[in-house]
């Protein structure tokens, strides 16, 4: 569904990413670790098409997207989360899912010409979500105002509400306590029952180790293992970048 | 009629031409979050599109272009259109630009266009402007009532603007643009194309303040350069920011306090030199005004309302 392939990415001097390559297929979780700095970010910048790649090539559903932007691999059915979650700070939190609507129809000269009734489907359902994530009574609300985890939790209720093929996920489990983290897993898991494909980078070694089919370590912008979840506790290079010697 | 009252509604009839430019300005900066200083550029435009047309041919010792006489009709939607128009071009450089980088290049903008207008004789007759623009519809009138159907005819034209605007504002298009104003790289995700987005309201907004620049003229029977220094920009602004950014009724509301307050001051009987006192006091009152509603009302006098309730 999403293959990388020899992916370089420079800063100047800096390599973020070097000579990447990794597979993702469909409907599985695949996770991404690595170290501060190893290049996690950079890559998904890339996949997402927020950044441009220096060599190597993103395939995407068959199409070759590394030339693509934004708003079009998002409309590929690709949407990614980013490290911190701030969400639209000034809109209210049912209208941070609204913007996400599936069939959103952003143009000016059709806004401008036809009448526009709010789809009301579109608010149900995410009114429906709101429900399902215990932020119903919030949806009038700033997301401004809400609390971190709140904002985490938002940010999946804001992706379902596009529809994605596949979700990549910057750093889900950063700073989010047990009890959220939980929450959190099972969501996904949810999802991914549904039928949707996850990319996830992350810190949390133990966490990625549930939850992934098939796993790729980084460090200093390149892959240094891949492997399923067991394999990659067990892999000596892995446990010498994690946990030194 | 009795004078107050033609004082009165000559007053409301010049707020709806700010009205329209407040709107304007409310659906670029308050929606879309974009910090255009140079709204003032497409007013003027759009001034002087309905000024050559509509203008008799120019005299001997003038100068300009066309001068054909034309419907008045012709004038507005020139001025509509070279508003859009030139809001595309200027637009092509400096949406490529973000936040301060973007205000600089506007006001900019909007100065070197006041330049041309006081330079260009061939074009405007330079400094010394255009007169004797011949209203609409006036000889069917007695002055008096042509003041009311002035009114009537401006406050429909404003509240059709209103209406369009508010009707963007919360359409889809205007949820895009507010996404687009909290965080640009996620309402990339949103599929949201920004650059797509931030052209279309600026051309939209050009050819806004290019129908209230018509419009202008059409009041005022003549136009001059230095009717289009960045005081405009700044009042217009201001008349926003007391009306409460982001909220339209908010904007018609604000341009209208605006109006009133910086022209009653005219209306007190004073001797010469307290009236030109007066006068230079009239900014510094404005300047209060603004520091007040700031402090007590930091939204403004209406506050931004969301998409859906
Ligand atoms: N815009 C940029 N300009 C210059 N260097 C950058 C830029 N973005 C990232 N880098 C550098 O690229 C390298 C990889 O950074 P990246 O953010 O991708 O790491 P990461 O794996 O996401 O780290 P973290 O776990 O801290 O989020 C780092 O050395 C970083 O300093
Ligand atoms: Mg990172």
């Amino acid at each position: 569904m999403l293959t990388v392939t020899n992916v370089d990415k420079f800063y100047g001097g800096v390599k973020a990413v070097e000579n990447v390559s990794l597979e993702v297929n469909k409907g599985k979780i695949i996770g991404l670790i690595g170290t501060n700095g190893a290049g996690k970010t950079t890559l998904f910048n890339v996949i997402s098409g927020f950044d441009k790649l220096d060599r190597g090539s993103v395939n995407f559903d068959g199409q070759e997207i590394s030339n693509l932007l934004p708003s079009k691999i998002a409309n590929l059915g690709m949407i990614r989360t980013f490290q911190t979650a701030t969400g639209f700070p000034r809109l209210t939190v049912l209208e941070n899912l609204l913007v996400f609507s599936e069939n959103n129809n952003f143009e000016f000269y059709k806004n401008f010409l036809n009448k526009n009734e709010q789809n009301k489907e579109q608010i149900e359902k995410a009114e429906n979500l709101l429900k399902k994530f215990g932020l119903f009574e919030k949806k009038n609300q700033w997301v401004v105002d809400l609390s971190a985890p709140e904002l985490k939790i938002l940010e999946f209720a804001r992706a379902i509400m596009g529809n994605p093929q596949i979700m990549l996920l910057d750093e889900p489990a950063a700073g989010v306590n047990p009890a959220l983290l939980e929450q959190l897993m099972e969501i996904i898991q949810e999802l991914n029952g549904e039928g949707i494909t996850f990319l996830i980078v992350d810190h949390n070694l133990r966490f990625i180790c549930d939850i992934s089919d098939f796993i790729y370590v980084m460090n200093d912008g390149k892959l240094i293992a891949q492997g399923k979840p067991d394999e990659i506790v067990n892999n000596e290079l892995v446990i010498e970048t994690y946990i030194g010697k | 009629m009795e004078g107050f009252l033609i004082f009165a509604i000559s007053i409301l009839t010049l707020a709806f031409v700010y009205v329209i430019l407040c709107l304007a300005l409310n659906i670029e900066c308050g929606v879309a979050g974009m910090w255009d200083l140079g709204i003032v550029s497409y007013f003027g435009v759009g001034a002087y599109s309905y000024a050559i047309i509509v203008a008799p041919e120019a005299a001997s010792y003038q100068h300009y272009l066309f001068g054909l006489e034309s419907n008045p009709i012709y004038g507005i939607v020139l001025a509509i259109i070279l508003g859009g128009v030139s809001a595309y071009l200027i637009g092509l450089p400096s949406l490529r630009l973000r936040r301060e980088y973007f205000l600089i290049t506007t006001i900019a903008f909007s100065e070197v266009l006041r330049i041309t207008f006081s330079n260009e004789n061939w074009l405007t007759n330079g400094v010394a402007g255009i007169y004797n623009i011949e209203q609409p519809l006036k000889s069917y009138f007695s002055p008096d009532n042509y003041i009311v159907l002035l009114f009537v005819i401006f406050l429909c034209f404003s509240v059709i603007v209103y209406k369009m605007v508010n009707k963007l504002s919360f359409s889809t298009y205007g949820l895009s643009l507010k996404a687009l104003r909290e965080n640009e790289a996620l309402a990339k995700t949103a599929r949201i194309e920004p650059s797509k987005q931030y052209h279309s309201v600026y051309v939209f907004t050009g050819c806004l303040a290019g129908f209230s620049g018509a419009l202008y003229v059409w009041l005022n029977t003549l136009i001059v350069p230095t009717q289009f220094t960045p005081n405009v920009t700044f009042f217009v602004w201001t008349a926003l920011i007391i009306g409460g950014i982001g909220n339209n009724r908010g904007a018609f509301l604000g341009a209208i306090f605006f109006v009133i307050l910086l022209e009653t001051l005219s209306f007190l009987n004073l001797s010469a030199e307290l009236a030109l006192v007066v006068s230079s006091l009239r900014i510094a009152l404005v300047g209060l005004a603004l520091i007040l509603i700031l402090r007590y009302l930091p939204n403004g006098l209406l506050r931004e309302k969301p998409t859906v309730l």
